[in-house]
């Protein structure tokens, strides 16, 4: 049955995905996106967040060195709201090798990036946790970026224009007729009703799941899922993203994010885009090379580990893995394989991710005979909140975080909670103590339609994503889920299911860390719901 | 030298168990504060990266030092408090009180008046005619409080001429503030139950105030300061195997613990392993043998009032296991904070609170018929007298007293 039609459907609610649709709707294409879970579920949320200068590449691909800085500078200018200008260092430790150096300024340099001498003593002052074994730093434009509030602020803009976006909404068949694709058979993952969307042009940015996505038109697309591990420490070890000066290797990348640090990453090629597991010796080989940058890496707490796969694309013979080029292709299968209405967009960076879409549609719109030119590096993401709002707020906010919020929200929902505080003092309580979200942002985040569970709360709003890890919120969560979103639960019938997966979810990223102050944390969590709340249903004897 | 293991480090020790919001007095008296969980160690993680974005409810911590007592990972909660605080402030120094470099440096000005004829009395008849008229308030000291009253004669002076026993034995007193300028019969006692027990006591007038009402203020860099000045004369006198004593429970604690949670220094660290609580010491004397027999022989009863502060220091309830085992009829109040520490009651603001934080310790002290509240520190002698019709005394007092009449 034919429920829905849209010019063009992207497959996929990743970075790439959601990228695509801001830039079509802003040429005025009428466009859906669909994504088989929640928005950014992948690989752009599960990495290290780094809004790359382009330094990292400067030696060995001055092209992608390139493109990362002209976005880097792009993206600062239009991504206030999710872009964390905090610069970063590339560093040398004894024992690294000094003949690196020039050619990696000499790259920086042929490739427009700005690079700052510092002295070992600046470099200790600025970060001061750096280790003493520190001999060479440089400043380079360095940043991080958050993969969740990028993503929806995109989606947002988008909206603006007319795009559409459809969560947990997956695509099971793809409908051709003479040589042309005509429609996609979709399942709704939460209803599990399965329909047709009528389309011209069926967009695969399905990351590394791309391969997939092309066999369901017959098609092969040759993409490496990359695995990628990464530790988050609960605290900011450093202000600056720090690089390790040296061929890119893994564990040599530190980004603070608001509260946290990542340090990433690994790069083991799996078979299946779905295998995030992660184990302690991958952790144990990051921390190895980690605390040759800082010294007392070990000291600091781990909050949890989490992998993500990198789509990289695999053209036929090539080298996959570290190896594999970071840059993307977009492919025509009309051209490639004489399917009318298909193309497929596959590798690339979160960074790049901007002029991807960029460079996709521009090869895209003309087949609709849409001429307009892509306009999505001129104008910002979302408008910012207005500084006399943030100052009126404070006086509604429980305590501390009003910019945090105001980021993650955005102008019009920020002015609902903090509505919503003015008006219901009880809805100042913070549900999540360790980041810091009020009942107010939880309550408007859940009533959004694409939420279907804490987990999806959880994705836009931080919530349970700090030190205790679900410990406290789980349960108060649970309680506001209930009332608001029973109907609906994605993934369980009932809000106690939906809180235990949440905290799996938790689990899942403690389990391979679990010793020292994690550990303990994770006693806590467990003293608390397996034995006081009994959540698993015990019964003696 | 910078020690590895630093207190702002301890905010990753925290499992967000909430003991210390249960056991703060701040917290249950007023609900506006957002406990210690959240102002220390979950806020030290979150200004980092903006530090434009304060929970101003750190002013209303009272140093007490419930929630680090209470801690079951070894957090230094209220040091990363003091920490944040001095941090919001040196951004926001609008968020100072008035009152706040008054109460701060209350040395400075008895220095002074003590270097001018008469000054301590005309400051003393200021104060009388300030809560007269209602000075106080305006200046924002609480209203309802008697001010402590500048002693005609510090103890440093006093001490010129108290007659000592030469000994081979030595210790050197760190009077502290209030003893020396407010209440110098405890630092008489002191040299009298010392020289009791074959001790001579020294005093050098390069001792500073120890810091403590500075950190509450946020002058975390004259701390700093004052910190490195007592360190180097402990260090000079720990070298000469002179061990370092302090009557008033506050002074002690800073000594002790609190310059290398604030500061984190080698020096700090090992200074510390020379100062003791009076009672502490007395008690290492009985433990070995070595304190002279005492017998308390009163026929009054008195209760005990444990600081907050001797709490946190971890040495038990030293002063009350000595008095009671000499005989002396005295009950442990057991009733939390005084809702005093330090400063804080004193604060307008804060007055509210500190009387309500007080009140289980006023209705235990009014429970009975007691002769005096026994109590090792000097601020909550004054919230015992201004919360109860009952005095007060420190246990040297006591102690002093039942050496003179055996």
């Amino acid at each position: 049955m034919v429920k829905d039609k849209a010019t063009v459907v992207v497959v996929g609610g990743g970075a790439t995905g959601v990228g695509i649709l801001r830039d079509l709707s802003m040429r005025g294409i009428d466009a859906l996106l669909i994504e088989k879970l929640d928005m950014v579920n992948g690989a752009s949320s599960r990495y290290h967040g780094l809004l790359h200068s382009g330094a990292r590449y400067a030696v060995r691909d001055q092209e992608a060195a390139r493109e990362c800085i002209e976005e880097n500078t792009i993206l600062r200018r239009i991504g206030k709201s999710c872009v964390e200008a905090t610069t970063g260092m590339f560093v040398q430790v004894e024992g690294d090798d000094p003949d690196f150096v020039d050619p990696w300024l000499q790259g920086c340099k042929d490739s427009g990036i700005s690079t700052r001498e510092l002295s070992k003593e600046e470099a200790l002052r600025l970060e001061p946790n750096l280790s003493r074994k520190l001999k060479v730093a440089y400043e380079v434009p360095d940043g991080a970026i958050d993969g969740f509030r990028m993503s929806w602020q995109n989606l947002q803009s988008a909206a603006h224009y007319g795009g559409r976006y459809k969560t947990y909404t997956e695509i099971i068949a793809v409908n051709v007729e003479n040589a042309a694709v005509k429609s996609i058979k979709v399942r709704d993952n939460v209803t599990k009703e399965e329909y047709e969307i009528e389309c011209e042009i069926l967009v695969n940015a399905a990351g590394p799941w791309a391969g997939k996505v092309a066999e369901l038109a017959g098609l092969e697309c040759n993409v490496s899922p990359s695995k990628g591990t990464l530790i988050a420490f609960n605290q900011r070890i450093s202000n600056r993203v720090v690089n390790r000066l040296r061929k890119p290797s893994n564990g040599d990348i530190f980004v603070p994010h608001g509260s946290i640090t990542i340090l990433g990453t690994s790069s083991i090629t799996v078979p299946d885009p779905e295998d995030t597991t992660t184990s302690w010796e991958e952790v144990e080989d990051l921390m190895k090379t980690g605390e040759g940058v800082f010294e007392r890496l070990r000291d600091y707490r781990i909050l949890r580990v989490f992998a993500g796969s990198r789509p990289l694309y695999v053209p036929k013979g090539a080298e996959g893995g570290r190896n594999a080029s970071r840059g993307f292709v977009t492919i025509d299968h009309e051209k490639e394989d004489g399917l009318k209405g298909m193309m497929t967009i596959c590798g690339g960076k979160f960074t790049t991710y901007r002029l991807m879409a960029e460079k996709f549609c521009d090869v895209l719109a003309p087949k609709l005979n849409n001429t307009a030119k892509c306009r999505t590096a001129e104008e910002n993401l979302v408008p910012e909140v207005p500084e006399a709002d943030k100052k009126a707020a404070r006086q509604y906010f429980p305590a501390y975080g009003v910019n945090l919020a105001a980021t993650r929200l955005g102008v019009e929902k920020f002015g609902e909670v903090v509505k919503t505080l003015k008006e219901e003092p009880e809805s100042r309580e913070v549900l999540c103590e360790c980041e810091n979200v009020t009942m107010a942002e939880i309550k408007r985040i859940a009533s959004e339609p694409t939420s279907h569970s804490v987990a999806d709360v959880r994705r836009r709003t931080r919530l349970g994503m700090g030190t205790c890890q679900g410990n406290y919120c789980a349960i108060r969560s649970a309680a506001v889920a209930n009332k608001l979103f029973k109907d609906k639960l994605a993934e369980s019938s009932d809000s106690l299911s939906d809180m235990k997966n949440f905290l799996q979810a938790r689990w899942k990223g403690i389990t391979p860390v679990m010793a020292g102050k994690t550990l303990r944390e994770a006693e806590m969590t467990r003293g608390m719901y397996e034995l006081l709340f009994n959540v698993n249903g015990g019964r003696r004897g | 030298m910078e020690l590895e293991e630093r207190a702002r480090d301890t905010a990753d020790n925290c499992i967000a168990c909430t003991s210390c919001i249960a056991a703060c007095p701040v917290t249950k008296a007023n609900p506006e504060y957002k406990g210690p969980k959240l102002v220390g160690p979950a806020h030290s993680r979150m200004h980092f990266s903006d530090p434009s974005d304060y929970e101003d409810t750190l002013m209303l911590c009272s140093n007490c030092k419930n929630c680090d007592i209470t801690c079951p990972n070894g957090v230094s909660v209220s040091t990363l408090n003091m920490l944040e605080r001095a941090k919001y402030l040196q951004e926001h120094p609008e968020a100072h009180r008035p009152e706040d470099e008054m109460l701060s440096h209350s040395f400075k000005m008895a220095n002074m008046l003590n270097s001018i004829p008469f000054g301590k009395q005309i400051a003393n008849l200021g104060m009388t005619i300030g809560e007269a008229t209602g000075m106080m308030g305006v200046m924002g000291i609480a209203p309802e409080r008697k001010t402590p009253r500048f002693a005609a004669t510090y103890f440093r002076d006093m001490f010129k001429n108290i007659k000592q026993p030469a000994s081979d034995k030595k210790v050197l007193f760190f009077p502290g503030c209030y003893i020396d300028t407010n209440d110098p019969e405890v630092g008489v006692a002191f040299v009298q139950v010392m020289n009791e027990n074959g001790y001579e006591v020294l005093m050098d007038n390069r001792f500073v105030c120890c810091g403590s009402p500075l950190v509450v203020g946020g002058y975390i860099d004259e701390a700093r300061q004052h910190a490195d000045t007592n360190v180097a004369v402990i260090q000079e006198y720990a070298s000469r195997n002179i061990p370092v004593i302090a009557c008033c429970t506050s002074c002690s604690l800073m000594l002790k613990n609190e310059y290398t949670e604030l500061f984190a220094q080698s020096e700090m660290k090992e200074a510390a392993q020379n100062v003791w609580d009076a009672f502490e010491f007395l008690a290492k004397l009985d433990a070995e043998g070595k304190l002279k027999k005492v017998a308390a022989n009163s026929s009054h009863k008195f209760i005990y009032h444990a600081p907050c502060h001797l709490r946190a220091q971890g040495v038990g309830l030293p002063a009350f296991d000595l008095l009671k085992s000499a005989g002396l009829n005295i009950v442990n109040a057991d009733a939390g904070c005084c809702g005093m520490s330090g400063s804080y009651g004193f604060h307008k603001d804060n007055y509210e609170t500190s009387m309500k934080v007080g009140k289980d310790l006023f209705d235990a002290i009014n429970s009975d018929n007691y002769h005096k509240v026994v109590c090792d520190c000097g601020t909550c002698r004054m919230q015992i007298e201004h919360g109860t019709d009952t005095k007060s005394v420190h246990p040297i007092q006591i102690l002093a007293k039942c050496y003179k009449k055996s």
